[in-house]
Protein backbone atom coordinates (compact mmCIF):
# COMPACT_ATOMS: atom_id res chain seq x y z
CA UNK A 1 0.00 0.00 0.00
CA UNK A 2 1.60 3.11 -0.81
CA UNK A 3 0.54 5.96 2.19
CA UNK A 4 2.48 9.31 1.55
CA UNK A 5 1.76 12.70 1.71
CA UNK A 6 3.77 14.76 -0.73
CA UNK A 7 5.16 18.01 0.31
CA UNK A 8 6.37 19.36 -2.66
CA UNK A 9 6.84 22.78 -1.40
CA UNK A 10 9.73 22.17 1.09
CA UNK A 11 11.41 19.98 -2.06
CA UNK A 12 10.81 23.38 -3.91
CA UNK A 13 12.26 25.38 -1.40
CA UNK A 14 15.90 23.75 -2.18
CA UNK A 15 15.67 24.15 -6.04
CA UNK A 16 18.15 26.77 -5.81
CA UNK A 17 20.35 24.86 -4.11
CA UNK A 18 19.78 21.58 -6.10
CA UNK A 19 20.39 24.30 -9.75
CA UNK A 20 23.73 25.23 -8.12
CA UNK A 21 24.47 21.26 -8.12
CA UNK A 22 23.55 21.25 -11.59
CA UNK A 23 26.00 23.46 -12.31
CA UNK A 24 28.47 21.83 -10.78
CA UNK A 25 27.35 18.54 -12.71
CA UNK A 26 27.92 20.17 -16.36
CA UNK A 27 31.38 21.54 -15.27
CA UNK A 28 32.61 18.00 -14.34
CA UNK A 29 30.48 16.22 -17.88
CA UNK A 30 32.29 18.89 -20.02
CA UNK A 31 35.53 19.13 -18.27
CA UNK A 32 35.30 14.85 -18.49
CA UNK A 33 34.42 15.04 -22.29
CA UNK A 34 37.24 18.08 -23.38
CA UNK A 35 39.52 15.92 -22.13
CA UNK A 36 38.34 12.75 -22.79
CA UNK A 37 38.07 13.87 -26.87
CA UNK A 38 41.73 14.69 -26.66
CA UNK A 39 42.94 11.46 -25.10
CA UNK A 40 40.45 9.59 -27.59
CA UNK A 41 42.05 11.12 -30.10
CA UNK A 42 45.93 10.63 -29.15
CA UNK A 43 44.74 6.99 -28.14
CA UNK A 44 43.20 6.42 -31.82
CA UNK A 45 46.34 7.61 -33.24
CA UNK A 46 48.41 4.95 -30.96
CA UNK A 47 45.91 2.56 -32.43
CA UNK A 48 46.55 2.93 -35.83
CA UNK A 49 50.56 4.08 -35.37
CA UNK A 50 51.70 0.56 -35.97
CA UNK A 51 53.84 0.69 -33.00
CA UNK A 52 52.80 -2.05 -30.76
CA UNK A 53 53.40 -0.75 -27.58
CA UNK A 54 51.40 2.54 -28.25
CA UNK A 55 49.00 0.23 -29.77
CA UNK A 56 48.57 -2.33 -26.51
CA UNK A 57 48.68 0.95 -24.32
CA UNK A 58 45.73 1.96 -26.43
CA UNK A 59 43.49 -1.19 -26.78
CA UNK A 60 43.86 -2.21 -22.55
CA UNK A 61 42.60 1.24 -22.02
CA UNK A 62 39.59 0.74 -23.84
CA UNK A 63 39.02 -2.82 -22.49
CA UNK A 64 39.07 -1.77 -19.36
CA UNK A 65 37.12 1.31 -19.46
CA UNK A 66 34.09 -0.03 -21.37
CA UNK A 67 34.17 -4.11 -20.02
CA UNK A 68 34.19 -2.55 -15.99
CA UNK A 69 31.54 -0.60 -14.54
CA UNK A 70 31.91 3.22 -14.31
CA UNK A 71 31.30 2.66 -10.57
CA UNK A 72 34.42 0.62 -10.13
CA UNK A 73 36.44 3.41 -12.30
CA UNK A 74 35.39 5.97 -10.06
CA UNK A 75 35.83 3.91 -6.94
CA UNK A 76 39.20 2.91 -7.78
CA UNK A 77 40.34 6.65 -8.76
CA UNK A 78 39.21 7.34 -4.84
CA UNK A 79 40.33 4.59 -3.19
CA UNK A 80 42.15 2.11 -5.26
CA UNK A 81 44.64 4.87 -5.73
CA UNK A 82 44.45 6.33 -2.17
CA UNK A 83 45.69 3.03 -1.16
CA UNK A 84 49.33 3.90 -2.68
CA UNK A 85 48.92 7.27 -0.90
CA UNK A 86 47.69 9.20 -4.18
CA UNK A 87 44.98 11.37 -3.07
CA UNK A 88 42.38 12.68 -5.08
CA UNK A 89 39.62 15.03 -3.66
CA UNK A 90 36.46 13.76 -4.81
CA UNK A 91 35.78 16.20 -7.71
CA UNK A 92 39.51 15.14 -9.28
CA UNK A 93 38.19 11.36 -8.64
CA UNK A 94 35.03 11.86 -10.21
CA UNK A 95 36.50 13.58 -12.96
CA UNK A 96 39.03 10.83 -13.60
CA UNK A 97 36.73 8.31 -13.41
CA UNK A 98 34.35 9.97 -15.59
CA UNK A 99 37.07 10.92 -18.22
CA UNK A 100 38.96 7.44 -18.48
CA UNK A 101 35.14 5.66 -19.19
CA UNK A 102 34.73 8.93 -21.63
CA UNK A 103 38.53 8.14 -23.27
CA UNK A 104 37.46 4.34 -23.47
CA UNK A 105 34.03 4.70 -25.14
CA UNK A 106 34.96 7.32 -27.55
CA UNK A 107 38.27 5.61 -28.76
CA UNK A 108 35.89 3.14 -30.08
CA UNK A 109 33.73 5.52 -31.68
CA UNK A 110 36.69 7.25 -33.31
CA UNK A 111 38.14 3.83 -34.55
CA UNK A 112 34.80 2.57 -36.30
CA UNK A 113 34.25 6.38 -37.28
CA UNK A 114 37.43 6.11 -39.41
CA UNK A 115 36.75 3.04 -40.96
CA UNK A 116 34.18 4.45 -42.56
CA UNK A 117 36.41 7.27 -44.43
CA UNK A 118 37.83 5.76 -47.58
CA UNK A 119 41.45 5.66 -47.35
CA UNK A 120 41.34 7.21 -50.71
CA UNK A 121 40.63 10.53 -48.82
CA UNK A 122 43.97 10.12 -47.31
CA UNK A 123 45.64 9.32 -50.62
CA UNK A 124 44.04 12.07 -52.37
CA UNK A 125 45.03 14.61 -49.39
CA UNK A 126 48.72 12.98 -50.22
CA UNK A 127 48.27 13.55 -53.53
CA UNK A 128 47.92 17.53 -52.90
CA UNK A 129 51.20 17.97 -51.33
CA UNK A 130 49.91 16.73 -47.17
CA UNK A 131 52.06 14.83 -45.29
CA UNK A 132 51.18 11.68 -43.35
CA UNK A 133 50.61 14.48 -40.24
CA UNK A 134 48.62 17.10 -42.71
CA UNK A 135 46.87 14.66 -43.97
CA UNK A 136 45.19 13.51 -40.88
CA UNK A 137 44.94 16.13 -39.37
CA UNK A 138 43.01 18.43 -42.13
CA UNK A 139 41.27 15.86 -44.21
CA UNK A 140 40.59 12.59 -42.41
CA UNK A 141 40.74 14.11 -38.53
CA UNK A 142 37.52 16.19 -39.28
CA UNK A 143 35.55 14.18 -41.56
CA UNK A 144 35.83 11.33 -38.62
CA UNK A 145 34.92 13.91 -35.99
CA UNK A 146 31.85 14.58 -37.80
CA UNK A 147 31.08 11.10 -38.01
CA UNK A 148 31.40 10.28 -34.47
CA UNK A 149 29.11 13.44 -33.81
CA UNK A 150 25.85 12.26 -32.42
CA UNK A 151 27.90 9.03 -30.48
CA UNK A 152 29.56 11.54 -29.13
CA UNK A 153 26.60 13.45 -27.66
CA UNK A 154 25.69 10.16 -26.53
CA UNK A 155 28.57 9.94 -24.43
CA UNK A 156 27.68 13.26 -23.32
CA UNK A 157 24.56 12.23 -21.62
CA UNK A 158 26.06 9.50 -20.11
CA UNK A 159 29.07 11.70 -18.64
CA UNK A 160 26.39 13.75 -16.63
CA UNK A 161 24.07 10.60 -15.82
CA UNK A 162 27.27 9.14 -14.50
CA UNK A 163 28.61 11.83 -11.78
CA UNK A 164 25.75 10.67 -9.72
CA UNK A 165 28.04 8.19 -9.14
CA UNK A 166 30.33 10.57 -7.25
CA UNK A 167 28.71 10.34 -3.53
CA UNK A 168 30.56 6.97 -3.49
CA UNK A 169 33.77 9.12 -3.25
CA UNK A 170 32.25 12.00 -0.73
CA UNK A 171 31.41 14.08 -3.61
CA UNK A 172 28.49 16.47 -2.47
CA UNK A 173 28.41 19.64 -4.55
CA UNK A 174 27.23 17.76 -7.77
CA UNK A 175 23.35 17.46 -8.34
CA UNK A 176 22.74 14.41 -6.92
CA UNK A 177 25.15 14.84 -4.02
CA UNK A 178 23.16 17.70 -2.85
CA UNK A 179 19.80 16.04 -3.40
CA UNK A 180 21.31 13.15 -1.26
CA UNK A 181 22.56 16.21 1.56
CA UNK A 182 18.66 17.19 1.64
CA UNK A 183 17.27 13.75 1.44
CA UNK A 184 19.26 13.16 4.80
CA UNK A 185 17.99 15.90 6.19
CA UNK A 186 14.34 16.00 5.45
CA UNK A 187 13.92 12.36 4.69
CA UNK A 188 11.74 14.14 1.79
CA UNK A 189 12.83 11.38 -0.04
CA UNK A 190 10.57 11.14 -3.16
CA UNK A 191 9.53 14.81 -3.69
CA UNK A 192 13.77 15.65 -3.69
CA UNK A 193 14.84 12.77 -6.31
CA UNK A 194 11.99 13.67 -8.64
CA UNK A 195 12.72 17.22 -8.63
CA UNK A 196 16.97 15.97 -9.34
CA UNK A 197 15.48 13.81 -11.81
CA UNK A 198 13.23 16.45 -14.01
CA UNK A 199 16.50 18.56 -13.35
CA UNK A 200 18.41 15.29 -15.41
CA UNK A 201 16.03 15.28 -17.88
CA UNK A 202 16.43 18.86 -18.90
CA UNK A 203 19.72 19.22 -18.95
CA UNK A 204 19.96 15.76 -21.03
CA UNK A 205 16.97 17.04 -23.26
CA UNK A 206 18.73 20.43 -24.04
CA UNK A 207 21.67 18.73 -25.04
CA UNK A 208 20.25 16.20 -27.47
CA UNK A 209 18.69 19.16 -28.81
CA UNK A 210 21.46 21.22 -29.31
CA UNK A 211 23.53 18.36 -30.62
CA UNK A 212 20.89 17.79 -33.02
CA UNK A 213 20.76 21.71 -34.03
CA UNK A 214 24.48 21.43 -34.33
CA UNK A 215 24.20 18.46 -36.75
CA UNK A 216 21.73 19.57 -39.03
CA UNK A 217 24.67 21.92 -39.67
CA UNK A 218 27.39 20.17 -39.76
CA UNK A 219 26.10 17.69 -42.00
CA UNK A 220 25.17 20.31 -44.78
CA UNK A 221 27.57 19.35 -47.39
CA UNK B 1 -40.57 7.55 5.19
CA UNK B 2 -42.00 4.26 4.24
CA UNK B 3 -41.43 0.34 6.10
CA UNK B 4 -38.95 -0.53 3.00
CA UNK B 5 -36.64 2.76 2.80
CA UNK B 6 -36.82 2.40 6.94
CA UNK B 7 -35.79 -1.66 6.66
CA UNK B 8 -33.12 -0.70 4.11
CA UNK B 9 -31.86 2.52 6.46
CA UNK B 10 -31.67 -0.10 9.34
CA UNK B 11 -29.83 -2.67 7.25
CA UNK B 12 -27.10 -0.19 5.85
CA UNK B 13 -26.35 0.64 9.32
CA UNK B 14 -26.00 -3.12 10.89
CA UNK B 15 -23.84 -3.76 7.87
CA UNK B 16 -21.60 -0.57 8.55
CA UNK B 17 -20.86 -1.65 12.29
CA UNK B 18 -20.81 -4.88 11.38
CA UNK B 19 -17.76 -4.43 8.54
CA UNK B 20 -14.43 -5.30 9.63
CA UNK B 21 -12.64 -2.31 11.30
CA UNK B 22 -9.54 -0.92 9.40
CA UNK B 23 -6.46 -2.83 10.41
CA UNK B 24 -3.69 -0.76 11.26
CA UNK B 25 -0.20 -1.78 10.95
CA UNK B 26 0.48 -3.07 14.41
CA UNK B 27 -2.31 -5.36 13.30
CA UNK B 28 -1.07 -6.26 9.66
CA UNK B 29 2.14 -7.08 11.56
CA UNK B 30 0.57 -9.20 14.07
CA UNK B 31 -1.37 -10.82 11.91
CA UNK B 32 1.32 -11.29 9.55
CA UNK B 33 3.55 -12.98 12.01
CA UNK B 34 6.71 -11.14 10.49
CA UNK B 35 8.63 -8.17 11.73
CA UNK B 36 10.40 -6.41 9.12
CA UNK B 37 12.87 -4.23 10.61
CA UNK B 38 15.48 -1.65 9.10
CA UNK B 39 18.95 -2.06 9.87
CA UNK B 40 21.81 -0.84 9.35
CA UNK B 41 24.74 -3.51 9.47
CA UNK B 42 27.83 -1.38 8.77
CA UNK B 43 27.45 0.38 12.37
CA UNK B 44 29.64 -1.77 14.80
CA UNK B 45 28.63 -2.04 17.39
CA UNK B 46 24.82 -1.65 16.81
CA UNK B 47 24.47 -3.49 13.66
CA UNK B 48 27.04 -5.37 11.81
CA UNK B 49 27.51 -9.37 10.50
CA UNK B 50 29.60 -12.27 12.20
CA UNK B 51 31.73 -14.58 10.76
CA UNK B 52 29.53 -16.54 8.95
CA UNK B 53 27.78 -13.54 7.67
CA UNK B 54 24.36 -13.53 10.32
CA UNK B 55 23.42 -9.46 11.29
CA UNK B 56 24.42 -9.33 14.98
CA UNK B 57 24.33 -6.44 16.85
CA UNK B 58 22.44 -4.03 19.97
CA UNK B 59 19.89 -3.13 16.78
CA UNK B 60 19.37 -6.99 15.41
CA UNK B 61 18.79 -8.02 19.13
CA UNK B 62 16.26 -5.11 19.72
CA UNK B 63 14.32 -6.26 17.15
CA UNK B 64 14.11 -9.69 17.79
CA UNK B 65 13.33 -8.18 21.19
CA UNK B 66 10.54 -6.54 19.76
CA UNK B 67 9.12 -9.07 17.62
CA UNK B 68 9.19 -11.33 20.63
CA UNK B 69 7.09 -8.82 22.35
CA UNK B 70 4.90 -8.63 19.50
CA UNK B 71 4.92 -12.69 19.14
CA UNK B 72 5.85 -12.87 15.22
CA UNK B 73 9.50 -13.64 13.87
CA UNK B 74 11.80 -10.67 12.66
CA UNK B 75 12.91 -10.20 9.57
CA UNK B 76 15.90 -8.12 9.41
CA UNK B 77 16.41 -5.94 6.16
CA UNK B 78 20.09 -4.64 5.76
CA UNK B 79 19.66 -0.79 5.17
CA UNK B 80 22.13 1.83 4.41
CA UNK B 81 21.92 5.00 6.17
CA UNK B 82 20.72 7.01 2.95
CA UNK B 83 17.87 4.08 2.63
CA UNK B 84 16.08 3.53 5.66
CA UNK B 85 13.20 6.38 4.77
CA UNK B 86 12.73 4.96 1.45
CA UNK B 87 12.81 1.76 2.52
CA UNK B 88 9.70 2.67 5.13
CA UNK B 89 7.93 4.10 2.44
CA UNK B 90 8.07 1.87 -0.23
CA UNK B 91 6.89 -0.67 2.46
CA UNK B 92 9.62 -2.78 2.58
CA UNK B 93 10.19 -2.39 6.19
CA UNK B 94 7.63 -1.92 9.25
CA UNK B 95 9.73 -0.55 11.78
CA UNK B 96 13.24 1.34 11.86
CA UNK B 97 15.72 0.02 14.21
CA UNK B 98 18.41 2.01 12.38
CA UNK B 99 19.63 4.28 14.87
CA UNK B 100 17.67 6.81 14.15
CA UNK B 101 18.44 10.63 15.63
CA UNK B 102 14.80 11.76 15.95
CA UNK B 103 15.41 15.28 14.59
CA UNK B 104 12.49 17.73 13.97
CA UNK B 105 12.82 17.68 10.76
CA UNK B 106 12.85 14.39 10.32
CA UNK B 107 9.95 14.10 12.18
CA UNK B 108 7.90 15.84 9.79
CA UNK B 109 8.29 12.77 7.27
CA UNK B 110 8.24 9.88 9.44
CA UNK B 111 6.85 9.07 13.07
CA UNK B 112 9.66 8.41 16.34
CA UNK B 113 9.31 6.55 19.01
CA UNK B 114 11.07 8.12 22.76
CA UNK B 115 14.19 7.39 22.07
CA UNK B 116 16.03 3.59 22.90
CA UNK B 117 19.51 4.54 23.33
CA UNK B 118 21.54 7.76 22.91
CA UNK B 119 25.42 8.00 21.19
CA UNK B 120 27.94 10.13 22.55
CA UNK B 121 30.39 11.32 19.66
CA UNK B 122 34.14 10.94 19.60
CA UNK B 123 37.10 12.85 17.11
CA UNK B 124 38.98 10.26 15.73
CA UNK B 125 41.63 11.26 13.63
CA UNK B 126 44.91 9.84 11.08
CA UNK B 127 47.57 9.35 13.60
CA UNK B 128 50.32 11.39 10.96
CA UNK B 129 47.88 14.55 12.20
CA UNK B 130 48.60 16.58 14.55
CA UNK B 131 45.56 16.94 16.65
CA UNK B 132 44.54 17.20 20.37
CA UNK B 133 41.12 18.55 20.78
CA UNK B 134 37.93 17.85 18.44
CA UNK B 135 38.74 22.19 17.37
CA UNK B 136 41.94 21.07 15.87
CA UNK B 137 39.33 19.58 13.23
CA UNK B 138 39.22 23.78 12.01
CA UNK B 139 40.51 23.70 8.31
CA UNK B 140 40.74 20.29 7.90
CA UNK B 141 39.76 17.45 5.46
CA UNK B 142 37.03 15.61 7.68
CA UNK B 143 34.23 13.38 6.55
CA UNK B 144 31.64 11.33 8.08
CA UNK B 145 28.38 9.22 6.88
CA UNK B 146 26.24 10.88 4.36
CA UNK B 147 23.18 11.21 6.36
CA UNK B 148 23.80 10.63 9.95
CA UNK B 149 23.90 13.16 12.65
CA UNK B 150 27.41 13.28 13.03
CA UNK B 151 28.13 13.85 9.22
CA UNK B 152 24.61 16.83 9.60
CA UNK B 153 26.70 18.17 12.84
CA UNK B 154 30.39 18.15 11.11
CA UNK B 155 29.34 20.17 7.76
CA UNK B 156 27.54 22.73 10.20
CA UNK B 157 30.77 23.28 11.91
CA UNK B 158 32.87 23.44 9.21
CA UNK B 159 30.58 26.17 7.36
CA UNK B 160 30.92 27.98 10.49
CA UNK B 161 34.23 27.64 11.08
CA UNK B 162 34.42 28.78 7.38
CA UNK B 163 37.57 27.10 6.88
CA UNK B 164 38.14 23.03 5.93
CA UNK B 165 36.12 20.72 3.57
CA UNK B 166 33.18 18.28 4.68
CA UNK B 167 33.49 14.49 2.67
CA UNK B 168 30.03 12.94 3.23
CA UNK B 169 30.66 8.67 2.08
CA UNK B 170 28.38 6.45 1.73
CA UNK B 171 29.41 3.68 4.28
CA UNK B 172 31.13 4.09 7.70
CA UNK B 173 33.09 1.51 6.41
CA UNK B 174 34.30 4.01 3.10
CA UNK B 175 34.86 6.89 5.61
CA UNK B 176 37.02 4.93 8.10
CA UNK B 177 38.74 3.36 5.00
CA UNK B 178 39.31 7.13 3.74
CA UNK B 179 40.57 8.53 7.06
CA UNK B 180 42.92 5.06 7.53
CA UNK B 181 44.69 6.27 3.89
CA UNK B 182 45.26 9.37 5.16
CA UNK B 183 42.53 11.03 2.52
CA UNK B 184 40.60 12.49 5.74
CA UNK B 185 42.13 14.16 8.25
CA UNK B 186 39.30 13.40 11.23
CA UNK B 187 35.91 12.17 11.28
CA UNK B 188 33.42 12.43 14.45
CA UNK B 189 31.38 9.19 14.76
CA UNK B 190 30.01 7.56 18.03
CA UNK B 191 32.16 6.50 20.91
CA UNK B 192 30.88 2.89 20.45
CA UNK B 193 31.61 2.99 16.64
CA UNK B 194 35.12 4.82 17.21
CA UNK B 195 36.22 2.42 19.93
CA UNK B 196 35.03 -0.92 17.55
CA UNK B 197 36.72 0.44 14.75
CA UNK B 198 39.89 1.44 16.25
CA UNK B 199 40.25 -2.05 18.16
CA UNK B 200 39.54 -3.99 14.96
CA UNK B 201 42.51 -3.72 13.65
CA UNK B 202 41.11 -3.49 10.15
CA UNK B 203 41.57 0.38 10.17
CA UNK B 204 45.53 1.22 10.71
CA UNK B 205 46.81 4.50 11.46
CA UNK B 206 43.35 5.88 13.28
CA UNK B 207 43.56 7.11 17.00
CA UNK B 208 40.85 8.73 19.02
CA UNK B 209 41.57 12.54 19.84
CA UNK B 210 38.78 13.79 21.79
CA UNK B 211 34.77 13.78 22.53
CA UNK B 212 33.02 16.09 19.74
CA UNK B 213 30.82 18.77 21.78
CA UNK B 214 27.78 17.42 21.03
CA UNK B 215 24.28 17.56 22.34
CA UNK B 216 23.92 13.27 23.16
CA UNK B 217 22.38 11.76 19.63
CA UNK B 218 19.31 10.48 20.87
CA UNK B 219 17.96 8.06 18.60
CA UNK B 220 14.53 6.46 17.82
CA UNK B 221 12.41 3.78 16.99
CA UNK B 222 10.52 4.80 13.49
CA UNK B 223 7.51 3.59 11.12
CA UNK B 224 5.00 5.32 9.34
CA UNK B 225 3.79 8.71 10.80
CA UNK B 226 0.20 8.31 10.95
CA UNK B 227 0.48 4.96 12.78
CA UNK B 228 -0.17 6.04 16.19
CA UNK B 229 -0.86 2.32 17.61
CA UNK B 230 1.88 1.20 16.73
CA UNK B 231 4.17 4.44 17.56
CA UNK B 232 2.64 4.02 21.19
CA UNK B 233 2.97 0.04 21.33
CA UNK B 234 6.77 1.17 20.32
CA UNK B 235 6.90 3.86 23.29
CA UNK B 236 5.72 1.50 25.64
CA UNK B 237 7.92 -0.91 24.37
CA UNK B 238 11.25 1.30 25.00
CA UNK B 239 9.96 1.87 28.10
CA UNK B 240 9.92 -1.96 29.21
CA UNK B 241 12.61 -2.46 27.89
CA UNK B 242 14.69 -0.07 30.48
CA UNK B 243 12.58 -0.76 33.33
CA UNK B 244 13.32 -4.48 32.72
CA UNK B 245 16.88 -3.92 33.04
CA UNK B 246 16.84 -5.30 29.27
CA UNK B 247 18.38 -2.09 28.10
CA UNK B 248 21.55 -2.28 30.28
CA UNK B 249 22.00 -6.17 29.63
CA UNK B 250 22.11 -5.15 25.50
CA UNK B 251 24.23 -2.53 26.82
CA UNK B 252 26.66 -4.74 28.43
CA UNK B 253 26.76 -7.59 25.78
CA UNK B 254 27.06 -5.27 23.17
CA UNK B 255 28.96 -1.92 24.38
CA UNK B 256 30.64 -2.66 27.03
CA UNK B 257 31.28 -1.80 30.65
CA UNK B 258 29.52 1.50 31.83
CA UNK B 259 26.07 2.93 32.41
CA UNK B 260 24.20 2.89 29.67
CA UNK B 261 23.73 6.62 28.91
CA UNK B 262 20.32 8.03 30.57
CA UNK B 263 17.24 8.40 27.51
CA UNK B 264 15.49 11.34 29.38
CA UNK B 265 16.34 14.60 29.49
CA UNK B 266 15.84 16.71 32.76
CA UNK B 267 12.86 19.12 33.19
CA UNK B 268 11.25 17.71 30.26
CA UNK B 269 8.15 15.55 30.29
CA UNK B 270 7.63 13.01 27.24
Amino acid sequence: MFNYTFQWKQALARLPQMLDGALVTMQIAILSMVIGIGLAIVLTMFRLSGVRVLSAVSKTWVEVARNTPALFQIYMAHFGLGSFGIHLSPFASILLGITFNNAGYLTENFRGALKAIPDTQARAARSLGFGQGGAFRYVVLPQMLRIAFLPMTNQMVWAILMTSLGVTVGMNSDLYGVTQDLNALTFRTFELFALAALIFYVITKVITLGARLIAARLFRY
Amino acid sequence: MTKTTRALGLLATTAALAAPAHADKLDDIISSGTLRCAVVLDFPPMGMRDDSNNPIGFDVDYCNDLAAALGVTAEIVETPFPERIPALMSGRVDVGVASTSDTLERAKTVGMSIPYYAFENAVVGNEGVEMSTWEDMKGKTVGATAGTYEAIWLEKQINEWGEGTFRPYQTQADVFLALSQGQLDATVSTVEVANANVASGNFPGIKIIDKAPMVPDYVALFTMREEYGLINYLNLFVNQQVRTGRYAELYAKWVGEGEPADLTVPGIYR
